[in-house]
């Protein structure tokens, strides 16, 4: 590996600087940020952005509490790309589709309990209920999929499910539009004593939750993965579908379970979506979904826990990147570049470590 | 020995891939109790005869039987639970998972806690050093202790019958022979085992019995002593490398 | 008011297929001069300026004096045919609910206007904008193809007159808006023409430079806020509009703390509110559209630094689901005066009253944006022209000077509109101007804030 970064050809080169260019990039802006934060007037500061305004601490804390919530939802769809990814080698496009499908179970369940008068007077309970009834939604949306669309292709070379999974992304988004039309749909209000800041830290109580139900979410599919036979089945079938199939592992059941998991994953994902932002529309999955499989990638595709760290990782980069990076250097309407910071760091992970942040480099052997 | 009748036969198979005719008319019976290998080169119909007995491939005509059970068309899990159990050519370890996660793997199909536990120690006992190396992961061990995983796992899904495809196939001079040494040690301990292998030396130095297989059709069945002996097993039969 | 959209590929293949339905169309009508008006450049070039017509014609509704030198071309309307006019609004999509009453108000405009000169006016099939530049181009050649139409009712969106207004005014028709607000499609009001403006395009529709005016002047004088900020959604309206706001604080002495944009499509507003917040701002003002408009004001709360920053926004957001957010309360709504109230068109004699419950019994419910009114006097002026413009000739036909439509407008002083006093400028811009800003009060009743006019400013 490190003679890796020795280069050779021009390629080596082109690379070499790339990434001295995007770690100079970072660098600088740091830098830069630092130094208005110590002072606006530094002259180091003014030299590079004379506008500069700094923030406050309270301010930055929003920044990174806000990014970690929405990355703690991209890991979440993350999950569902790499174990697919990891079990069957294809990218499941279709996937962020799933999420939006239960963005809209959510909306649907919630508001219905909304008229029942439930929202207001027992709103843990009925976020429990929408949470179970979009996981059992998006479970079934994706074992349906697995079933009509990818398991007739499983012999069939690998671009082939991948670009069945771009049209069966369209077919869920004019679905959607078919039947509940093509605007966005609203939640209903969130109690107020979630959405006021708590004392602790002055946290807005949803980004709370959001990030308490990832993390439950998430430990409760490490225990499954790691801590059950069906884990160990789905691990085996990962690795060597043949040989598992020798074990009697039944691989075409333990396929249509990933799919399942990784369903309500993106089920859960969607509810705090809806608690995140009250709304949803037919295109909602489709951001997202790209984001979350940067996320996977980043994190090193096809490993669960690198899948949620490069979730955070993204949700962080595109929250706070534009101010801590691209704004102390002067550059102007930095926001709008929100999602081009995500997608850069994507690119700037891989230029430095090609297999993400957490994956494994795969042996020669491995790969044949 | 051939007073009992065979814990696994396979009755006149014929096995086809397409228009290519792989099997034609074999007959094996592997007794209970013995160690006995299947010979053959390239192209041979080795690997179809492995997967014909697991059920990975059903076959156009015959019948498989296992302890007088015809399971000819029953899936490969059936047959696991039934018995039959294979170490797979190269091993493949699943290298990603600790070694009791693999030793666990191979009794995936049984339910019966108690014995799973001393099929483990029993495991333990035959191979030690895989006990050292429980919470390692299994692509991390060198390459003897991987093969005493691999044979491991497919004890513990408890087989009456172990079968073994190609056990000297890339590997390391030393490590062929440590490797047959396995075979026989588990074989003294009870275990009927049926192999597949190109090198034959080796294979019918420790096998009771053996065939030769050639262009899917079995050409000579007798003991090893017999088979060894043979002047042209070699030259007219295995493709003819000298070995 | 709204701006250019993304082009996609349906468009452009959509562009292509009805340009080939031009070409079909303009080359069946070449080999069937029977029925059509024949307006081959001999005919049209034999109008006389302010031509006295012969006095033998002893028909009452003969009228020779008229408006026009004949430059551009006189069009005529055999007797038996109708005057031709176009209306290219925005009628389908998610902005049809603006776009679709104009196009009514000129359906109801025209049969409130009765004849010209004894002569039908007929509009023909209703066009679509499609609120972008592709869409506006392609209507405005379908126009062009024609001759025989005089003046067009339109666009709805801004930028799809930066690509239909230079094309229907080059073929000497005359462009009347009743929804664009865009500064570049007339002047900076200060006498410098904007880099889309065409002579012979005309608005009623206010320009954008008025509104961010007002609520400038109200934020600082009336609210006494002495430090703002902007956010826009990248659109060239809500840029213009974000743009216009922040120029005119600063000019009244304000101090602008940031200026920045999100996309269309974003959801977490955080990083752009802190931006924002870093810069402490008194009052921020975001004219964009839902859904963007909804979670900059559901989120501004929880960033630190905006707790008491007062939340601005224009008519974009100005409509009962936006109000009905419980966290839009207290905002404050820059837009049109739609104070209607008892306004009389000069040259119909109906009220906004005769032509609300004229829509309502035509197409049975009320109009989903103010611009109405705009389209409706946008329609009388156009025939007012025509009227003014034209005369009928020795074989009975109507002849319009297309130069004389132009002449007419030009000169539109104090005409009574719907919408209030009207008159053109040098650069088309005949709206009233008049702004006015709502308070809301209670998202409990977003009907009422929707009407809770607490200043008014702008106008001619």
């Amino acid at each position: 590996m490190a003679n890796n970064w020795a280069p050779k050809t021009k390629v080596d080169w082109f690379l070499t600087v790339l990434r001295v260019l995007a770690l100079g990039v970072v660098t600088v802006g740091l830098l830069a940020f630092i130094a208005q934060q110590i002072s606006v007037d530094n002259p180091f500061a003014r030299l590079i952005n004379p506008d500069a305004t700094g923030l406050t601490v309270a301010q930055f804390r929003g920044l990174v509490i806000s990014g970690l919530s929405q990355g703690a939802m991209y890991g979440l769809i993350a999950l569902g790309y790499s174990m697919v990814y990891g079990v069957l080698g294809f990218i499941n496009f279709a996937h962020g589709e799933v999420f939006m499908v239960g963005a809209m179970t959510g909306m649907i369940t919630s508001n219905k309990l909304d008229d029942a008068g439930l929202w207001e007077s027992n709103f843990i309970g009925s976020l429990l209920f929408i949470v179970v009834v979009s996981m059992l939604v998006c479970t079934l949306t994706a074992v349906i999929m697995e079933r009509v669309a990818y398991r007739p292709l499983r012999k069939a070379p690998r671009l082939i499910p991948l670009i069945t999974s771009i049209g069966i992304s369209f077919f869920i988004q004019n679905t959607s539009v078919v039947l509940l039309g093509p605007t966005s749909k609203a939640y209903p209000d969130m109690p107020d004593w979630l959405t006021a800041k708590r004392t602790f830290l002055e946290i807005e109580g949803t980004k709370i939750l959001v990030i308490c139900v990832a993390a439950l979410a998430m430990l409760g599919l490490w225990l499954l993965v790691e801590r059950t036979k069906t884990g160990k089945a789905m691990r085996a079938v990962a690795e060597d579908q043949e040989i598992a199939g020798l074990m009697g592992v039944n691989v075409n059941r333990t396929i249509v379970k990933v799919f399942a998991v990784g369903g309500a994953m993106a089920g859960v994902a969607g509810i705090l979506w809806g608690v995140l932002f009250r709304s949803v529309i037919h295109y909602t999955g489709f951001l997202p979904g790209i984001k979350a499989f940067s996320s996977a990638v980043v994190g090193g595709i096809g490993n669960l826990g690198g899948s949620m760290a490069g979730g955070l990782f993204i949700g962080l980069a595109e929250s706070t990147g534009p101010l801590l990076i691209l704004e102390p250097l002067g550059v102007s309407g930095v926001s709008q570049l929100r999602d081009a910071v995500a997608f850069a760091m994507l690119i700037g992970v891989l230029l430095l470590k090609p297999s993400g942040l957490f994956g494994e480099r795969l042996s020669a052997e491995d790969r044949a | 020995m051939n007073e009992s009748h065979p814990l696994l036969e396979m009755r006149s198979v014929n096995a086809h891939y397409g228009a290519v005719h792989a099997l034609k008319d074999v007959d094996l019976a592997i007794y209970p109790g013995e160690l006995v290998c299947l010979l053959g080169g390239n192209a041979s119909g080795k690997s179809t005869t492995l997967k014909t007995l697991l059920g990975m491939l059903i076959p156009t005509s015959g019948e498989v039987l296992l302890d007088g059970e015809v399971v000819t068309e029953r899936p490969i899990s059936y047959r696991v639970k039934k018995g039959v159990t294979m170490v797979p050519e190269n091993r493949r370890l699943f290298k990603r998972l600790s070694v009791k996660d693999n030793l666990e793997l191979g009794a995936y199909l049984r339910k019966d806690t108690d014995h799973i536990n001393a099929d483990m120690e029993r495991v333990f006992e035959l191979f030690p050093r895989v006990k050292e190396r429980l919470s390692q992961k299994a692509g991390t061990l060198s390459g003897g202790e991987q093969q005493m995983v691999a044979i491991g796992r497919a004890l513990m899904a408890g087989p009456r019958v172990l079968l073994m495809d190609e056990p000297s196939m890339g590997l390391a001079p030393a490590l062929v022979q440590q490797n047959f040494e396995l075979i026989q040690q588990i074989h003294e301990a009870g275990m009927t085992v049926f192999m597949v292998e190109q090198n034959a030396n080796m294979a019918l130095s420790i096998a009771d019995r053996g065939w030769v297989l050639q262009t899917g059709r079995v050409v000579l069945d007798d003991t090893a002593e017999k088979l060894l002996a043979h002047p042209d097993l070699r030259t007219s039969y295995l493709g003819g490398k000298e070995s | 008011m709204f701006g250019t959209r993304k082009t996609s590929r349906f468009r452009i293949a959509f562009k292509t297929a009805v340009v080939l339905a031009c070409l079909a169309l303009v080359l069946s009508a070449c080999g069937d001069d029977e029925d059509s008006a024949a307006p081959e450049a001999g005919t049209e070039t034999t109008a006389p300026a302010t031509t006295v017509a012969p006095e033998e014609m002893g028909e009452e509704v003969l009228v020779m004096e008229h408006l026009g030198d004949g430059s551009l071309g006189t069009v005529e309307v055999e007797p038996g045919e109708a005057v031709q006019i176009r209306s290219l609004n925005a009628i389908t999509g998610d902005v049809a609910f603006f776009g679709l009453p104009i196009e009514r108000s000129v359906v109801l405009a025209i049969a409130d206007y009765g004849q010209v000169h004894g002569f039908d006016v007929d509009m023909g099939t209703g066009l679509d904008d499609l609120c972008s530049n592709d869409g506006g181009q392609a209507a405005a050649q379908i126009i062009v193809a024609d001759e025989d139409v005089v003046g067009v009712i339109g666009t709805s969106c801004s930028g799809a007159a930066t690509a239909a207004a230079p094309l229907i005014t080059d073929a000497g028709m005359v462009l009347i808006s009743g929804g664009n607000t865009s500064p570049a499609l007339t002047s900076d009001l200060a006498g410098t023409p904007g880099p889309n403006y065409s002579y012979g395009y005309y608005r009623t529709a206010h320009n954008d430079l008025f509104q961010g005016r007002v609520m400038a002047e109200f934020v600082f004088n009336e609210l006494g806020i002495t430090t703002a900020a902007a956010i826009h959604d990248g659109d060239p309206y809500t840029q213009g509009l974000a743009k216009a706001f922040t120029d005119a604080f600063a000019a009244l002495g304000g101090d602008v703390t940031g200026f920045s944009a999100v996309n269309k499509e974003d959801t977490d507003m955080v990083p752009v509110l802190t931006e924002i917040a870093a810069g402490s701002p008194g009052a921020l003002f975001f004219p964009i559209f839902q859904p963007a408009g909804d979670f900059i004001a559901e989120q501004a709360p929880g960033v630190s630094g905006l707790e008491g920053t007062v939340l601005l926004a224009a008519d974009g957001l100005l409509n009962t689901s936006y109000l009905a957010l419980s966290q839009t309360e207290g905002m404050y709504f820059s837009g049109p005066d739609t104070r209607f109230g008892q306004n009389v068109n000069a040259s119909t004699g109906k009220s906004a009253q005769d032509f609300l419950a004229a829509y309502e019994s035509e197409y049975g419910e009320g109009p989903a944006a103010p611009f109405w009114a705009h389209g409706y006097d946008a329609t009388t002026m156009l025939l007012d022209a025509i009227t003014a413009a034209s005369y009928v000739s020795e074989d009975g036909s109507l002849m319009v000077d297309r130069q004389g439509v132009r002449q007419y407008l030009d000169n539109v002083r104090n005409y009574q509109g719907l919408i209030g006093v009207i008159g053109c400028d040098d650069f088309g811009d005949c709206g009233s101007g008049k702004i006015t800003v709502v308070h809301h009060a209670s998202s409990d009743d977003p009907e009422a804030s929707m009407g809770n006019v607490v200043y008014s400013g702008g106008g001619n």
